[in-house]
Protein backbone atom coordinates (compact mmCIF):
# COMPACT_ATOMS: atom_id res chain seq x y z
CA UNK A 1 0.00 0.00 0.00
CA UNK A 2 2.44 2.59 1.28
CA UNK A 3 4.78 1.43 -1.91
CA UNK A 4 1.66 1.94 -4.29
CA UNK A 5 1.38 5.23 -2.62
CA UNK A 6 4.96 6.66 -3.34
CA UNK A 7 4.80 5.66 -6.93
CA UNK A 8 1.59 7.34 -7.07
CA UNK A 9 3.36 10.65 -5.38
CA UNK A 10 6.11 10.67 -7.53
CA UNK A 11 3.78 10.63 -10.46
CA UNK A 12 2.09 13.65 -9.93
CA UNK A 13 4.65 16.20 -8.61
CA UNK A 14 2.13 17.46 -5.82
CA UNK A 15 3.18 19.54 -3.21
CA UNK A 16 4.76 16.68 -1.24
CA UNK A 17 4.12 18.12 1.98
CA UNK A 18 0.25 18.22 2.00
CA UNK A 19 0.16 14.78 0.40
CA UNK A 20 2.76 13.56 2.72
CA UNK A 21 1.20 15.04 5.71
CA UNK A 22 -2.64 14.23 4.53
CA UNK A 23 -1.62 10.29 3.39
CA UNK A 24 0.31 8.82 6.04
CA UNK A 25 -1.67 10.23 8.89
CA UNK A 26 -4.53 8.62 7.56
CA UNK A 27 -2.59 5.13 6.63
CA UNK A 28 -1.13 5.74 10.73
CA UNK A 29 -4.78 6.17 11.79
CA UNK A 30 -5.72 2.72 9.66
CA UNK A 31 -3.08 1.18 11.05
CA UNK A 32 -3.74 1.90 14.35
CA UNK A 33 -7.59 0.76 13.52
CA UNK A 34 -6.52 -2.31 12.41
CA UNK A 35 -4.77 -3.40 15.66
CA UNK A 36 -7.35 -2.46 17.32
CA UNK A 37 -9.90 -4.27 15.65
CA UNK A 38 -7.36 -7.49 15.41
CA UNK A 39 -7.43 -7.82 19.11
CA UNK A 40 -10.83 -7.57 19.83
CA UNK A 41 -13.95 -9.38 19.20
CA UNK A 42 -15.40 -12.59 20.82
CA UNK A 43 -12.35 -14.13 21.12
CA UNK A 44 -9.82 -12.38 22.71
CA UNK A 45 -6.50 -12.41 20.96
CA UNK A 46 -3.37 -10.09 21.26
CA UNK A 47 -0.68 -10.31 18.25
CA UNK A 48 1.77 -10.85 21.16
CA UNK A 49 -0.10 -14.01 21.69
CA UNK A 50 0.04 -15.22 18.36
CA UNK A 51 3.64 -14.15 18.11
CA UNK A 52 4.50 -16.03 20.89
CA UNK A 53 2.32 -18.81 20.57
CA UNK A 54 1.21 -19.25 23.79
CA UNK A 55 -2.53 -19.31 22.89
CA UNK A 56 -4.16 -22.44 22.62
CA UNK A 57 -4.04 -23.36 19.23
CA UNK A 58 -8.24 -22.80 18.66
CA UNK A 59 -8.16 -19.07 19.25
CA UNK A 60 -4.88 -18.73 16.74
CA UNK A 61 -6.49 -20.86 14.20
CA UNK A 62 -9.91 -18.49 14.35
CA UNK A 63 -7.63 -15.46 14.26
CA UNK A 64 -5.64 -16.83 10.74
CA UNK A 65 -8.63 -18.10 9.04
CA UNK A 66 -11.62 -15.70 10.04
CA UNK A 67 -10.58 -12.79 11.66
CA UNK A 68 -7.33 -11.93 9.20
CA UNK A 69 -9.39 -12.22 6.17
CA UNK A 70 -11.93 -10.06 7.48
CA UNK A 71 -10.14 -7.42 8.44
CA UNK A 72 -8.22 -7.49 5.08
CA UNK A 73 -11.64 -7.70 3.51
CA UNK A 74 -12.91 -4.78 5.65
CA UNK A 75 -10.15 -2.63 4.02
CA UNK A 76 -10.21 -3.53 0.25
CA UNK A 77 -14.13 -3.11 0.43
CA UNK A 78 -13.91 0.02 2.02
CA UNK A 79 -11.43 1.77 -0.01
CA UNK A 80 -13.10 0.42 -3.19
CA UNK A 81 -16.33 2.02 -2.00
CA UNK A 82 -15.20 4.78 -1.12
CA UNK A 83 -12.99 5.44 -3.91
CA UNK A 84 -15.32 4.21 -6.52
CA UNK A 85 -17.51 6.91 -5.06
CA UNK A 86 -15.26 9.49 -5.34
CA UNK A 87 -14.95 8.45 -9.10
CA UNK A 88 -18.29 8.42 -9.88
CA UNK A 89 -18.88 11.87 -8.58
CA UNK A 90 -15.74 13.11 -10.85
CA UNK A 91 -17.25 11.44 -13.58
CA UNK A 92 -20.11 13.03 -12.98
CA UNK A 93 -19.56 16.34 -11.60
CA UNK A 94 -22.23 15.84 -9.27
CA UNK A 95 -20.72 15.01 -5.11
CA UNK A 96 -24.30 13.03 -4.33
CA UNK A 97 -23.09 10.53 -7.42
CA UNK A 98 -21.82 6.90 -6.79
CA UNK A 99 -21.50 3.47 -7.70
CA UNK A 100 -25.54 3.14 -6.90
CA UNK A 101 -26.75 5.49 -8.79
CA UNK A 102 -25.18 3.61 -12.20
CA UNK A 103 -27.03 0.92 -11.08
CA UNK A 104 -24.04 -0.99 -10.54
CA UNK A 105 -24.39 -2.09 -7.03
CA UNK A 106 -28.17 -3.26 -7.54
CA UNK A 107 -27.59 -4.85 -11.15
CA UNK A 108 -24.56 -7.19 -9.13
CA UNK A 109 -27.02 -7.67 -5.94
CA UNK A 110 -29.99 -8.75 -8.21
CA UNK A 111 -27.71 -11.63 -9.73
CA UNK A 112 -26.53 -12.75 -6.71
CA UNK A 113 -30.05 -12.74 -5.64
CA UNK A 114 -30.94 -15.01 -8.35
CA UNK A 115 -27.58 -17.45 -7.71
CA UNK A 116 -28.82 -17.46 -4.21
CA UNK A 117 -32.64 -18.13 -5.38
CA UNK A 118 -32.57 -20.00 -8.02
CA UNK A 119 -28.89 -22.07 -8.45
CA UNK A 120 -27.45 -22.28 -5.16
CA UNK A 121 -26.66 -26.00 -3.60
CA UNK A 122 -25.33 -25.93 -0.20
CA UNK A 123 -22.41 -26.71 -1.84
CA UNK A 124 -18.93 -25.65 -1.39
CA UNK A 125 -18.65 -23.97 -4.60
CA UNK A 126 -21.47 -21.42 -3.40
CA UNK A 127 -19.35 -18.23 -2.62
CA UNK A 128 -17.33 -18.67 -5.74
CA UNK A 129 -20.93 -18.36 -7.73
CA UNK A 130 -22.46 -15.59 -5.41
CA UNK A 131 -18.87 -13.86 -6.18
CA UNK A 132 -19.36 -14.52 -10.12
CA UNK A 133 -22.33 -13.42 -10.02
CA UNK A 134 -21.96 -10.00 -8.62
CA UNK A 135 -19.26 -9.69 -10.97
CA UNK A 136 -21.27 -10.55 -13.77
CA UNK A 137 -24.25 -8.22 -12.84
CA UNK A 138 -22.15 -5.38 -12.43
CA UNK A 139 -20.60 -6.53 -16.13
CA UNK A 140 -23.88 -6.61 -17.65
CA UNK A 141 -24.83 -3.00 -16.60
CA UNK A 142 -21.79 -1.61 -17.17
CA UNK A 143 -22.60 -3.26 -21.46
CA UNK A 144 -26.12 -1.79 -20.76
CA UNK A 145 -25.38 1.69 -19.66
CA UNK A 146 -22.78 2.06 -22.51
CA UNK A 147 -24.99 0.00 -25.06
CA UNK A 148 -27.30 3.42 -24.37
CA UNK A 149 -24.47 5.83 -23.50
CA UNK A 150 -23.22 5.19 -26.76
CA UNK A 151 -26.42 5.59 -28.82
CA UNK A 152 -26.55 9.18 -27.73
CA UNK A 153 -22.79 9.95 -28.72
CA UNK A 154 -19.73 11.58 -27.00
CA UNK A 155 -22.06 15.36 -25.89
CA UNK A 156 -23.20 16.40 -23.09
CA UNK A 157 -26.48 14.45 -23.14
CA UNK A 158 -24.38 11.23 -22.73
CA UNK A 159 -23.77 12.09 -18.77
CA UNK A 160 -27.61 12.63 -18.49
CA UNK A 161 -28.34 9.83 -20.15
CA UNK A 162 -26.05 7.25 -17.91
CA UNK A 163 -27.69 8.85 -14.89
CA UNK A 164 -31.16 7.99 -16.00
CA UNK A 165 -29.79 4.48 -17.64
CA UNK A 166 -28.66 3.99 -14.33
CA UNK A 167 -32.20 5.03 -12.56
CA UNK A 168 -34.03 2.64 -15.20
CA UNK A 169 -32.02 -0.24 -14.04
CA UNK A 170 -32.15 0.43 -10.28
CA UNK A 171 -35.86 0.47 -10.43
CA UNK A 172 -35.98 -2.68 -12.68
CA UNK A 173 -33.33 -4.47 -9.97
CA UNK A 174 -35.54 -3.51 -7.07
CA UNK A 175 -38.47 -5.29 -9.02
CA UNK A 176 -36.62 -8.47 -10.20
CA UNK A 177 -35.71 -8.47 -6.26
CA UNK A 178 -39.23 -8.32 -5.19
CA UNK A 179 -39.94 -10.96 -7.18
CA UNK A 180 -37.15 -13.18 -6.25
CA UNK A 181 -38.28 -12.76 -2.49
CA UNK A 182 -41.80 -13.42 -3.63
CA UNK A 183 -40.38 -17.13 -5.22
CA UNK A 184 -38.02 -17.57 -2.41
CA UNK A 185 -37.96 -20.81 0.26
CA UNK A 186 -37.80 -19.44 4.07
CA UNK A 187 -34.25 -20.44 4.36
CA UNK A 188 -33.05 -18.69 1.36
CA UNK A 189 -34.99 -15.43 1.97
CA UNK A 190 -33.14 -15.15 5.38
CA UNK A 191 -30.04 -15.75 3.30
CA UNK A 192 -30.83 -13.04 1.13
CA UNK A 193 -31.99 -10.46 4.06
CA UNK A 194 -28.72 -11.17 6.07
CA UNK A 195 -26.65 -10.87 3.03
CA UNK A 196 -28.62 -7.59 1.75
CA UNK A 197 -27.92 -5.95 5.02
CA UNK A 198 -24.32 -5.57 4.52
CA UNK A 199 -21.68 -8.11 6.34
CA UNK A 200 -18.20 -9.06 6.02
CA UNK A 201 -19.19 -11.90 7.85
CA UNK A 202 -18.36 -14.11 4.37
CA UNK A 203 -14.77 -13.62 4.70
CA UNK A 204 -12.81 -16.90 4.12
CA UNK A 205 -9.41 -16.73 2.51
CA UNK A 206 -10.31 -18.70 -0.77
CA UNK A 207 -12.38 -15.89 -1.79
CA UNK A 208 -11.20 -13.01 0.33
CA UNK A 209 -7.43 -13.65 -1.36
CA UNK A 210 -8.88 -13.51 -4.66
CA UNK A 211 -11.20 -10.27 -4.42
CA UNK A 212 -8.22 -8.61 -2.70
CA UNK A 213 -6.02 -9.32 -5.62
CA UNK A 214 -8.87 -8.31 -8.51
CA UNK A 215 -9.95 -4.74 -6.10
CA UNK A 216 -6.11 -3.82 -5.60
CA UNK A 217 -6.60 -3.83 -9.89
CA UNK A 218 -9.55 -1.71 -9.98
CA UNK A 219 -8.25 0.72 -7.23
CA UNK A 220 -4.73 0.95 -9.22
CA UNK A 221 -7.11 1.65 -12.82
CA UNK A 222 -8.68 4.51 -10.61
CA UNK A 223 -5.51 5.85 -9.19
CA UNK A 224 -4.48 6.40 -12.63
CA UNK A 225 -7.41 8.73 -13.93
CA UNK A 226 -7.00 10.83 -11.04
CA UNK A 227 -5.40 14.03 -13.31
CA UNK A 228 -8.05 13.22 -16.12
CA UNK A 229 -10.85 13.21 -13.68
CA UNK A 230 -9.75 16.67 -12.68
CA UNK A 231 -10.13 17.91 -16.20
CA UNK A 232 -13.12 16.91 -16.82
CA UNK A 233 -13.83 19.10 -14.25
CA UNK A 234 -13.72 21.42 -17.29
CA UNK A 235 -16.42 19.92 -18.90
CA UNK A 236 -16.04 17.49 -21.73
CA UNK A 237 -15.27 20.26 -25.10
CA UNK A 238 -13.09 22.09 -22.66
CA UNK A 239 -11.35 19.16 -21.29
CA UNK A 240 -10.70 17.91 -24.84
CA UNK A 241 -9.38 20.39 -25.78
CA UNK A 242 -7.09 20.15 -22.67
CA UNK A 243 -5.40 16.89 -24.19
CA UNK A 244 -8.40 14.96 -22.44
CA UNK A 245 -9.76 11.96 -24.20
CA UNK A 246 -13.10 11.94 -22.41
CA UNK A 247 -14.47 8.58 -23.85
CA UNK A 248 -11.01 6.48 -22.77
CA UNK A 249 -11.75 7.73 -19.14
CA UNK A 250 -14.97 7.46 -19.04
CA UNK A 251 -14.84 3.32 -20.29
CA UNK A 252 -11.65 3.00 -17.65
CA UNK A 253 -13.48 4.32 -14.44
CA UNK A 254 -16.93 2.35 -15.06
CA UNK A 255 -14.96 -0.46 -15.79
CA UNK A 256 -12.80 -0.72 -13.01
CA UNK A 257 -15.84 1.04 -10.42
CA UNK A 258 -18.10 -2.26 -12.13
CA UNK A 259 -15.85 -5.19 -11.19
CA UNK A 260 -14.71 -3.82 -7.87
CA UNK A 261 -18.11 -2.89 -6.73
CA UNK A 262 -19.81 -6.05 -8.43
CA UNK A 263 -17.16 -7.91 -5.99
CA UNK A 264 -18.09 -5.83 -3.10
CA UNK A 265 -21.52 -6.53 -3.40
CA UNK A 266 -21.37 -10.31 -3.71
CA UNK A 267 -19.06 -10.61 -1.10
CA UNK A 268 -20.25 -8.57 1.48
CA UNK A 269 -24.46 -7.01 0.43
CA UNK A 270 -24.86 -3.51 0.16
CA UNK A 271 -22.89 -1.47 2.78
CA UNK A 272 -24.66 1.96 2.23
CA UNK A 273 -23.40 5.57 2.75
CA UNK A 274 -19.13 4.79 2.27
CA UNK A 275 -18.96 5.92 -1.09
CA UNK A 276 -20.99 9.16 -0.72
CA UNK A 277 -20.02 9.95 3.10
CA UNK A 278 -16.13 9.20 2.95
CA UNK A 279 -15.75 11.39 -0.57
CA UNK A 280 -18.12 14.25 0.58
CA UNK A 281 -15.91 14.86 4.05
CA UNK A 282 -12.78 14.65 2.80
CA UNK A 283 -13.72 16.91 -0.39
CA UNK A 284 -14.53 19.60 2.63
CA UNK A 285 -11.14 19.11 4.11
CA UNK A 286 -9.31 18.48 1.15
CA UNK A 287 -10.46 20.44 -1.58
CA UNK A 288 -11.92 18.97 -4.91
CA UNK A 289 -8.54 17.71 -6.39
CA UNK A 290 -8.36 14.26 -7.39
CA UNK A 291 -5.03 13.87 -6.98
CA UNK A 292 -5.23 13.61 -3.80
CA UNK A 293 -8.67 12.94 -2.25
CA UNK A 294 -8.71 9.54 -4.37
CA UNK A 295 -5.93 8.27 -2.52
CA UNK A 296 -6.87 9.90 1.06
CA UNK A 297 -11.21 8.55 0.15
CA UNK A 298 -9.61 5.11 0.03
CA UNK A 299 -7.48 5.11 2.94
CA UNK A 300 -10.81 7.18 4.72
CA UNK A 301 -12.84 4.30 3.61
CA UNK A 302 -10.91 1.40 4.41
CA UNK A 303 -10.78 2.89 8.18
CA UNK A 304 -14.06 3.63 8.57
CA UNK A 305 -14.96 0.45 7.29
CA UNK A 306 -12.71 -1.09 9.52
CA UNK A 307 -14.37 0.50 12.26
CA UNK A 308 -17.79 0.15 11.29
CA UNK A 309 -17.05 -3.58 11.33
CA UNK A 310 -15.19 -4.13 14.49
CA UNK A 311 -18.20 -2.05 16.13
CA UNK A 312 -20.22 -4.09 14.41
CA UNK A 313 -18.78 -7.14 15.84
CA UNK A 314 -17.94 -5.87 19.36
CA UNK A 315 -20.97 -3.86 20.63
CA UNK A 316 -23.31 -7.27 20.84
CA UNK A 317 -21.40 -10.02 21.48
CA UNK A 318 -21.77 -12.59 20.87
CA UNK A 319 -24.55 -11.20 18.10
CA UNK A 320 -23.52 -9.43 15.37
CA UNK A 321 -24.83 -6.81 13.61
CA UNK A 322 -24.57 -6.26 9.94
CA UNK A 323 -22.30 -3.85 9.14
CA UNK A 324 -24.31 -2.32 6.21
CA UNK A 325 -27.08 -1.27 8.66
CA UNK A 326 -24.52 -0.11 11.02
CA UNK A 327 -22.94 2.20 8.17
CA UNK A 328 -26.47 3.37 6.72
CA UNK A 329 -27.43 4.28 10.91
CA UNK A 330 -24.14 6.32 11.31
CA UNK A 331 -24.13 8.04 7.41
CA UNK A 332 -27.75 8.55 6.87
CA UNK A 333 -28.22 11.23 8.89
CA UNK A 334 -24.81 13.01 9.09
CA UNK A 335 -25.12 13.37 5.06
CA UNK A 336 -28.41 15.05 6.10
CA UNK A 337 -26.69 17.04 8.11
CA UNK A 338 -24.22 17.99 5.80
CA UNK A 339 -27.03 18.49 3.23
CA UNK A 340 -28.74 21.11 5.27
CA UNK A 341 -25.54 22.81 5.86
CA UNK A 342 -24.91 23.34 2.20
CA UNK A 343 -27.73 24.48 1.66
CA UNK A 344 -27.78 27.30 4.47
CA UNK A 345 -24.24 28.45 3.37
CA UNK A 346 -25.23 28.56 -0.91
CA UNK B 1 -1.07 28.94 -38.45
CA UNK B 2 -4.91 26.95 -38.83
CA UNK B 3 -5.95 26.70 -42.56
CA UNK B 4 -9.27 25.92 -43.30
CA UNK B 5 -10.34 24.43 -47.23
CA UNK B 6 -13.81 23.88 -47.43
CA UNK B 7 -14.58 22.84 -44.07
CA UNK B 8 -17.30 22.05 -43.22
CA UNK B 9 -19.99 19.57 -41.14
CA UNK B 10 -22.93 17.96 -43.23
CA UNK B 11 -24.22 16.59 -39.59
CA UNK B 12 -26.80 19.02 -37.25
CA UNK B 13 -25.94 21.36 -36.21
CA UNK B 14 -24.40 21.40 -39.85
CA UNK B 15 -21.86 24.10 -40.95
CA UNK B 16 -21.53 25.26 -44.40
CA UNK B 17 -17.85 24.36 -46.05
CA UNK B 18 -16.22 27.43 -45.77
CA UNK B 19 -12.24 28.23 -46.53
CA UNK B 20 -10.00 30.50 -43.84
CA UNK B 21 -6.57 31.46 -42.65
CA UNK B 22 -5.93 32.19 -39.54
CA UNK B 23 -1.77 33.90 -38.42
CA UNK B 24 0.07 33.72 -35.67
CA UNK B 25 -0.71 37.16 -33.76
CA UNK B 26 -3.99 37.69 -35.18
CA UNK B 27 -7.37 38.20 -33.56
CA UNK B 28 -10.16 36.37 -35.31
CA UNK B 29 -14.17 37.35 -34.25
CA UNK B 30 -16.97 35.79 -35.37
CA UNK B 31 -19.97 37.03 -34.77
CA UNK B 32 -23.42 36.40 -36.19
CA UNK B 33 -27.51 36.30 -34.44
CA UNK B 34 -28.52 32.99 -31.31
CA UNK B 35 -28.01 29.87 -33.63
CA UNK B 36 -26.06 30.70 -36.46
CA UNK B 37 -23.56 28.46 -35.48
CA UNK B 38 -20.74 30.41 -33.80
CA UNK B 39 -20.63 27.73 -30.90
CA UNK B 40 -20.89 25.04 -33.49
CA UNK B 41 -17.97 26.73 -35.55
CA UNK B 42 -15.78 27.03 -32.33
CA UNK B 43 -16.09 23.34 -31.73
CA UNK B 44 -14.97 22.41 -35.09
CA UNK B 45 -11.95 24.55 -34.89
CA UNK B 46 -11.24 22.73 -31.90
CA UNK B 47 -11.49 19.51 -33.11
CA UNK B 48 -13.75 18.57 -30.73
CA UNK B 49 -16.39 17.42 -33.38
CA UNK B 50 -13.98 16.86 -36.42
CA UNK B 51 -14.53 18.09 -39.65
CA UNK B 52 -16.91 16.03 -41.75
CA UNK B 53 -15.64 17.88 -45.27
CA UNK B 54 -12.97 19.31 -46.72
CA UNK B 55 -9.40 20.20 -44.65
CA UNK B 56 -8.59 21.39 -41.83
CA UNK B 57 -5.00 22.05 -40.80
CA UNK B 58 -2.69 22.98 -37.63
CA UNK B 59 0.73 24.25 -38.37
CA UNK B 60 0.29 22.50 -41.59
CA UNK B 61 -0.83 19.08 -40.03
CA UNK B 62 -5.00 17.57 -40.13
CA UNK B 63 -6.24 18.38 -37.16
CA UNK B 64 -7.27 14.79 -36.68
CA UNK B 65 -4.22 13.33 -37.17
CA UNK B 66 -2.80 15.25 -34.01
CA UNK B 67 -2.95 13.24 -30.91
CA UNK B 68 -5.13 14.88 -28.34
CA UNK B 69 -2.70 15.17 -25.89
CA UNK B 70 -0.30 17.49 -28.42
CA UNK B 71 -2.96 19.00 -29.13
CA UNK B 72 -3.74 20.43 -26.38
CA UNK B 73 -0.26 21.95 -26.38
CA UNK B 74 -1.31 24.17 -29.49
CA UNK B 75 -4.68 25.13 -28.50
CA UNK B 76 -7.20 25.86 -25.69
CA UNK B 77 -10.82 26.22 -25.63
CA UNK B 78 -12.79 28.30 -23.12
CA UNK B 79 -16.59 27.47 -23.46
CA UNK B 80 -19.61 29.14 -22.40
CA UNK B 81 -21.16 29.10 -18.91
CA UNK B 82 -19.04 26.05 -17.72
CA UNK B 83 -19.30 26.19 -13.93
CA UNK B 84 -17.11 23.04 -11.83
CA UNK B 85 -19.27 21.02 -9.65
CA UNK B 86 -16.69 21.41 -7.26
CA UNK B 87 -15.25 24.15 -4.72
CA UNK B 88 -11.76 24.79 -6.36
CA UNK B 89 -9.99 27.59 -4.93
CA UNK B 90 -9.35 30.08 -8.18
CA UNK B 91 -5.72 29.49 -8.34
CA UNK B 92 -5.96 26.02 -8.21
CA UNK B 93 -8.54 26.06 -11.29
CA UNK B 94 -6.37 28.20 -13.47
CA UNK B 95 -3.15 25.65 -12.92
CA UNK B 96 -5.73 22.66 -14.32
CA UNK B 97 -4.63 20.93 -17.21
CA UNK B 98 -1.18 22.23 -17.27
CA UNK B 99 2.00 22.35 -14.89
CA UNK B 100 2.57 26.24 -14.77
CA UNK B 101 5.31 28.01 -13.33
CA UNK B 102 3.70 30.10 -10.10
CA UNK B 103 5.31 33.54 -12.13
CA UNK B 104 2.86 32.41 -15.23
CA UNK B 105 0.04 32.47 -12.83
CA UNK B 106 0.60 35.23 -11.31
CA UNK B 107 1.43 37.06 -14.43
CA UNK B 108 -2.04 35.78 -15.40
CA UNK B 109 -3.87 36.48 -12.52
CA UNK B 110 -2.85 40.22 -13.04
CA UNK B 111 -3.46 40.44 -16.45
CA UNK B 112 -7.03 39.41 -15.84
CA UNK B 113 -7.90 41.39 -12.54
CA UNK B 114 -7.70 38.86 -10.37
CA UNK B 115 -4.95 38.33 -8.00
CA UNK B 116 -7.02 39.39 -5.15
CA UNK B 117 -9.03 36.21 -5.79
CA UNK B 118 -6.14 33.95 -6.01
CA UNK B 119 -7.32 32.33 -2.93
CA UNK B 120 -11.14 32.28 -3.42
CA UNK B 121 -13.40 29.60 -3.39
CA UNK B 122 -14.92 29.56 -7.45
CA UNK B 123 -18.39 29.00 -6.45
CA UNK B 124 -18.33 31.96 -4.26
CA UNK B 125 -17.22 34.25 -7.45
CA UNK B 126 -19.16 36.81 -9.64
CA UNK B 127 -20.37 35.26 -12.77
CA UNK B 128 -18.02 37.69 -14.49
CA UNK B 129 -15.11 37.10 -12.25
CA UNK B 130 -15.40 33.25 -12.74
CA UNK B 131 -16.09 34.40 -16.52
CA UNK B 132 -12.52 35.61 -16.10
CA UNK B 133 -11.08 32.84 -14.37
CA UNK B 134 -11.96 30.16 -17.30
CA UNK B 135 -10.58 32.76 -19.09
CA UNK B 136 -7.13 32.78 -17.34
CA UNK B 137 -7.21 29.10 -17.21
CA UNK B 138 -7.26 28.73 -21.14
CA UNK B 139 -4.45 31.16 -21.48
CA UNK B 140 -2.58 29.38 -18.95
CA UNK B 141 -2.84 26.00 -20.54
CA UNK B 142 -1.69 27.25 -23.90
CA UNK B 143 1.27 29.59 -22.42
CA UNK B 144 2.71 27.08 -19.64
CA UNK B 145 2.76 24.23 -22.08
CA UNK B 146 5.18 25.99 -24.25
CA UNK B 147 8.46 27.19 -24.13
CA UNK B 148 8.08 31.10 -24.67
CA UNK B 149 10.22 30.38 -28.22
CA UNK B 150 7.64 27.56 -29.45
CA UNK B 151 4.44 29.60 -28.78
CA UNK B 152 4.13 31.21 -32.13
CA UNK B 153 1.08 30.14 -33.54
CA UNK B 154 -0.83 28.97 -30.55
CA UNK B 155 -4.98 29.04 -30.58
CA UNK B 156 -7.06 30.50 -27.92
CA UNK B 157 -10.56 29.45 -28.56
CA UNK B 158 -13.08 31.58 -26.53
CA UNK B 159 -16.62 31.37 -26.75
CA UNK B 160 -18.11 34.52 -25.53
CA UNK B 161 -15.16 35.41 -23.30
CA UNK B 162 -17.34 39.15 -23.02
CA UNK B 163 -20.87 37.47 -21.86
CA UNK B 164 -20.82 38.16 -17.98
CA UNK B 165 -18.47 41.19 -17.91
CA UNK B 166 -18.96 45.07 -17.37
CA UNK B 167 -18.27 47.55 -19.53
CA UNK B 168 -14.79 48.10 -18.68
CA UNK B 169 -13.66 44.75 -18.21
CA UNK B 170 -15.06 44.02 -21.70
CA UNK B 171 -12.44 46.72 -23.10
CA UNK B 172 -9.97 45.44 -20.38
CA UNK B 173 -10.38 41.52 -21.79
CA UNK B 174 -9.96 43.00 -24.93
CA UNK B 175 -6.90 44.92 -24.98
CA UNK B 176 -5.67 42.11 -23.16
CA UNK B 177 -6.06 39.75 -25.97
CA UNK B 178 -4.47 41.46 -28.47
CA UNK B 179 -1.65 42.30 -26.09
CA UNK B 180 -1.31 38.28 -25.46
CA UNK B 181 -1.30 37.70 -29.46
CA UNK B 182 1.36 40.21 -30.10
CA UNK B 183 3.60 39.34 -27.17
CA UNK B 184 3.21 35.57 -27.57
CA UNK B 185 2.26 35.43 -31.35
CA UNK B 186 -1.04 32.94 -30.68
CA UNK B 187 -3.95 33.05 -32.89
CA UNK B 188 -7.13 34.31 -31.05
CA UNK B 189 -10.36 33.28 -31.70
CA UNK B 190 -13.49 35.09 -30.18
CA UNK B 191 -17.33 34.64 -30.44
CA UNK B 192 -18.56 37.94 -29.88
CA UNK B 193 -21.90 39.52 -29.69
CA UNK B 194 -20.54 43.26 -29.32
CA UNK B 195 -20.34 44.83 -33.09
CA UNK B 196 -18.27 47.24 -31.73
CA UNK B 197 -15.73 45.05 -29.91
CA UNK B 198 -15.43 42.96 -32.65
CA UNK B 199 -15.12 46.72 -34.89
CA UNK B 200 -12.61 47.62 -32.56
CA UNK B 201 -10.47 44.76 -31.80
CA UNK B 202 -10.19 42.28 -34.56
CA UNK B 203 -8.13 41.77 -37.16
CA UNK B 204 -10.78 39.91 -39.67
CA UNK B 205 -14.27 39.38 -38.71
CA UNK B 206 -16.38 36.15 -39.88
CA UNK B 207 -20.02 37.17 -40.09
CA UNK B 208 -22.39 33.48 -39.53
CA UNK B 209 -25.95 33.05 -40.37
CA UNK B 210 -27.28 29.84 -40.35
CA UNK B 211 -24.99 27.63 -40.20
CA UNK B 212 -23.27 29.27 -43.27
CA UNK B 213 -20.38 31.98 -43.44
CA UNK B 214 -22.38 35.27 -45.20
CA UNK B 215 -18.98 37.28 -45.42
CA UNK B 216 -15.42 37.37 -43.98
CA UNK B 217 -12.68 40.34 -44.06
CA UNK B 218 -11.91 43.31 -42.10
CA UNK B 219 -13.92 44.43 -39.44
CA UNK B 220 -15.54 47.75 -41.24
CA UNK B 221 -16.06 45.98 -44.34
CA UNK B 222 -18.04 43.36 -42.92
CA UNK B 223 -20.29 45.10 -40.27
CA UNK B 224 -21.65 47.11 -42.85
CA UNK B 225 -25.08 48.15 -42.54
CA UNK B 226 -26.61 46.04 -45.55
CA UNK B 227 -25.34 42.70 -44.17
CA UNK B 228 -26.63 43.66 -40.35
CA UNK B 229 -29.88 44.37 -41.87
CA UNK B 230 -30.10 41.03 -43.53
CA UNK B 231 -28.83 39.17 -40.63
CA UNK B 232 -30.24 40.57 -37.45
CA UNK B 233 -33.03 41.98 -39.32
CA UNK B 234 -32.11 45.89 -37.34
CA UNK B 235 -31.17 49.45 -38.87
CA UNK B 236 -27.08 49.47 -38.12
CA UNK B 237 -25.29 53.27 -38.58
CA UNK B 238 -21.68 54.20 -38.65
CA UNK B 239 -20.53 57.21 -36.85
CA UNK B 240 -17.34 58.08 -37.70
CA UNK B 241 -14.71 60.83 -35.79
CA UNK B 242 -14.38 58.65 -32.96
CA UNK B 243 -10.99 59.05 -30.78
CA UNK B 244 -9.25 55.87 -32.29
CA UNK B 245 -10.29 56.35 -35.78
CA UNK B 246 -12.77 53.62 -36.12
CA UNK B 247 -16.41 53.97 -36.68
CA UNK B 248 -18.74 53.75 -34.06
CA UNK B 249 -21.52 51.07 -35.07
CA UNK B 250 -25.13 52.33 -33.68
CA UNK B 251 -28.38 50.65 -33.81
CA UNK B 252 -31.44 52.54 -34.73
CA UNK B 253 -33.79 52.05 -32.22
Amino acid sequence: MIAILNVYRFRLRLPISRTTRVLSGLTAALLVALGWSAASGALGVSPWELISGEADSLNVQVWWQLRLPRLLLGVAVGAMLAGSGTAMQGLFRNPLADPTLLGLASGAGLFVALWIVLFQDSGAGSLYGQFAAGFLGALCVCLIVFGVAKRQGSGSAAVMTLLLAGLAINTLAGAGGGVLAFIASDEQLRQLSLWGMGTLTNALWRTTALAIVLITVALWRLMRSARELDLLQLGEATAHAAGLDASRLKRRVVVATSLGVGLCVALTGVIGFLGLLVPHCLRLWLGPSHRLLLPASMLGGALLLVVADTLARTVAVPAEIPVGLLTSLLGGPYFLYLLMRRNRTC
Amino acid sequence: MLTLHQTGLTTTPAIAPLDGTLRPGELLAIVGPNGAGKSTLLSLLSGFRPAEQGELHLDGKPLREWPIAELANRRALVAQQELPGFDWQTIELVSLGSNPAKSLVAELLDDLDLTHLAKRSVLSLSGGERQRVMIARGACQLLSRCSPTARDGGLLLLDEPTSALDIGQQQRLMRQLRAWAAQHRIAIVCVLHDLNLANTYADQVWLLHQGKRIDHGLPHQVLNPTAIAQVYAVELQHIEGTPHGKPLLALSP
